[in-house]
């Protein structure tokens, strides 16, 4: 790394905040050792997390097995698919708008003449880039959680307020890679196709497009992942997936099954993080 | 004319157009698996006066409470700014510790500093050994969220804000590791492989020689992160600890939305400032 000032000053700055917020008091550290909480840790540890039909007869594998086969029978099993379900059709809708959008908000695609580098942009044009622009700074900008929070007080309880959630935030983020992608196109080939007479449409959708499909999937899949891991929490908020069981068994003081779901999501997200991989692998393989 | 172009395509679009269909169908299956109807998505009664309300909300962030306060209570605006504070102080510390457990994992868990040559066959085991350990630990870390690691230890220890931290650091801990030992194993070998001729061991040759190559790519990804954390710090408000979150929840539950877009516009504030921030040393760390 070259010497710089601006990096140097970043790395004081960085290191003066880690300094101040373990010094600062608002880290309780101390108050970790306190005779209660010490208490309330061995509760948990000891007893609250020992499933239910175990703790008077102690520990029997056969025991615990037929406890969270039927955990996941009643329940589990169907919060599982209704996880990957919600982050399914959210992606499959992020997707969608943003790639659109994506094309939308590239400035080398909206101009008076799309691909070629001479000319004027046009004012029209440039509004619009703008104002895309702005709106997935927005879309993303806002948690999905206060997304969550909005649509579950307008649509009221069902599968929706999460999925739309997630799909508007996402849509923001891949709107913006996206975009980053369009604009990255070599557009020499693609002004050479316009030279050939393709319209603004058929430039786009026959030429520009498949250049760009296989990195738009590739954070696709990417952003797949992490509507996994969101549309488990979400479920707290009232949706049935996983969260809405991590949820429940919480508020009721069901340890035992709350780290069951917990461990269940950590599951489900694994395989969701082994489909992204082998589907990026399959794309890259592709190419 | 559409059609015949398609002909004409390469294959290998016209299979990524296919998979793009697939995508979309199965996004379809699965809406139908979730049997959440479209009638869904109609507003419920007073839903969109809500939405209204909110979105008017937005221009007119109150510079007051909403509603009487006690005597003594600091403006929203300090109460906004110390909410930031501890967003930040939370996000600091979480991100010290990850780094920490990144980097000591991420070196475990990576074989770019083996020497297959040098080591006898007991030693190269003990390695598989702690690499295979190494892995499934961060694996661990990583896929369970970290609402969801906040959500545990609030029921092992009660509400303490170390809580906090620790929620943060272990998955982002895990992701650091994954990225740290991907990104070394991937770094240029040249400046390593010359130190080896000149008799370096193969710490020496790790240190020196890969490490220095990794680093301006392992610490834009840290400062990304860092991003992050700040996002999942103030989301951690939503389960009682103090930061933004905490008050954007309160701000939602009194139906208080010009309080709530204070509170976000401070948070988006903070996000931009981080992201503008890292932009301009990504820029240097690339150049």
């Amino acid at each position: 790394m070259k010497r710089d000032w601006w990096l140097r000053t970043s790395l004081a700055l960085l290191l003066g905040l880690v300094v101040y917020s373990w010094t600062c008091g608002e880290i309780e550290l101390g108050q970790l050792f306190t005779e209660q909480r010490q208490a309330n840790l061995r509760r948990f540890a000891g007893e609250e997390i020992v499933p239910y039909p175990l703790r008077e007869t102690g520990f029997s594998f056969s025991g615990w097995s037929s406890w969270a086969m039927e955990l996941f029978r009643s329940r589990g099993a169907q919060a599982c698919l209704a996880t990957f379900a919600i982050a399914w059709v959210a992606i499959s809708l992020a997707g969608m708008t943003g790639l659109l959008m994506s094309f939308l908000a590239a400035r080398n695609a909206m101009r008076a003449r799309p691909f070629e580098s001479q000319g004027a942009p046009g004012a029209g044009f440039r509004a619009l880039t703008t104002a895309v622009r702005a709106l997935l700074v927005f879309l993303r900008a806002v948690p999905e959680y206060i997304w969550a929070f909005l649509l579950l007080a307008m649509l009221g309880p069902s599968a929706w307020p999460a999925i739309l959630a997630l799909a508007i935030h996402n849509a923001g983020i891949l709107g913006k890679l996206g975009a980053e992608s369009v604009e990255a196109l070599d557009t020499r080939t693609l002004a050479a196709v316009r030279e050939l007479g393709a319209s603004r449409g058929q430039v786009s959708v026959l030429a520009a497009l498949p250049l760009v499909l296989g990195r738009f999937l590739m954070y696709f899949f990417y952003r797949f992942e992490t509507c996994v891991r969101e549309a488990t929490v979400l479920g707290m908020l009232g949706v049935v997936s996983l969260g809405y069981w991590i949820q429940d068994a919480r508020s009721k003081q069901y340890y035992d099954e709350m780290v069951f779901f917990v461990a269940l999501g950590a599951l489900i997200v694994l395989a969701a993080d082994l489909l992204s991989a082998w589907a990026r692998g399959t794309l890259r393989r592709m190419r | 004319m559409m059609s015949r172009a398609l002909e004409q395509a390469p294959p290998w679009w016209r299979s990524r157009l296919g998979l793009f269909v697939l995508l979309g169908f199965s996004g379809l299956g699965a809406l139908l698996l979730l049997e959440a109807p479209f009638s869904g998505l109609l507003p419920q009664a007073g839903g969109l006066r809500i939405v209204r309300e909110f979105f008017a909300a937005m221009l007119e962030p109150a510079l007051d409470y909403e509603s009487p306060v006690p005597a003594g209570t600091p403006s929203i605006l300090s109460a906004a700014l110390a909410g930031a504070r501890r967003t930040l102080v939370f996000a600091a510390a979480g991100m010290s510790l990850a780094l920490v457990l990144g980097v000591t994992l991420g070196f475990l868990g990576s074989s770019a500093w083996w020497d297959e040559e040098r080591h006898t066959r007991a030693a190269a085991g003990l390695r598989r050994a702690v690499w295979l350990a190494a892995r499934v630990l961060i694996t661990l870390m990583r896929s369970v969220h970290e609402l969801l690691w906040a959500v545990l230890f609030l029921a092992a220890f009660g509400l303490n804000t170390f809580g906090a931290v620790i929620a943060i650091a272990i998955p982002y801990g895990g992701t650091l590791a994954k990225i740290f030992s991907e990104l070394l194993e991937e770094a240029p070998r040249a400046s390593a492989r010359a130190l080896a001729q000149l008799g370096a061991g193969s710490v020496q040759q790790f240190v020196f020689g890969l490490v220095p190559r990794a680093l301006p790519d392992m610490s834009a990804y840290a400062f990304y992160r860092f991003e992050c954390a700040v996002r999942s710090s103030a989301v951690l408000g939503f389960f009682g600890f103090p930061t933004l979150g905490y008050s954007i929840a309160q701000a939602f539950e009194n139906l208080h939305y010009r309080e709530l877009w204070t509170y976000l516009y401070c948070l988006i504030a903070l996000v931009l400032l981080l992201e503008l921030w890292s932009a301009s040393l990504r820029r240097r760390f690339v150049a």
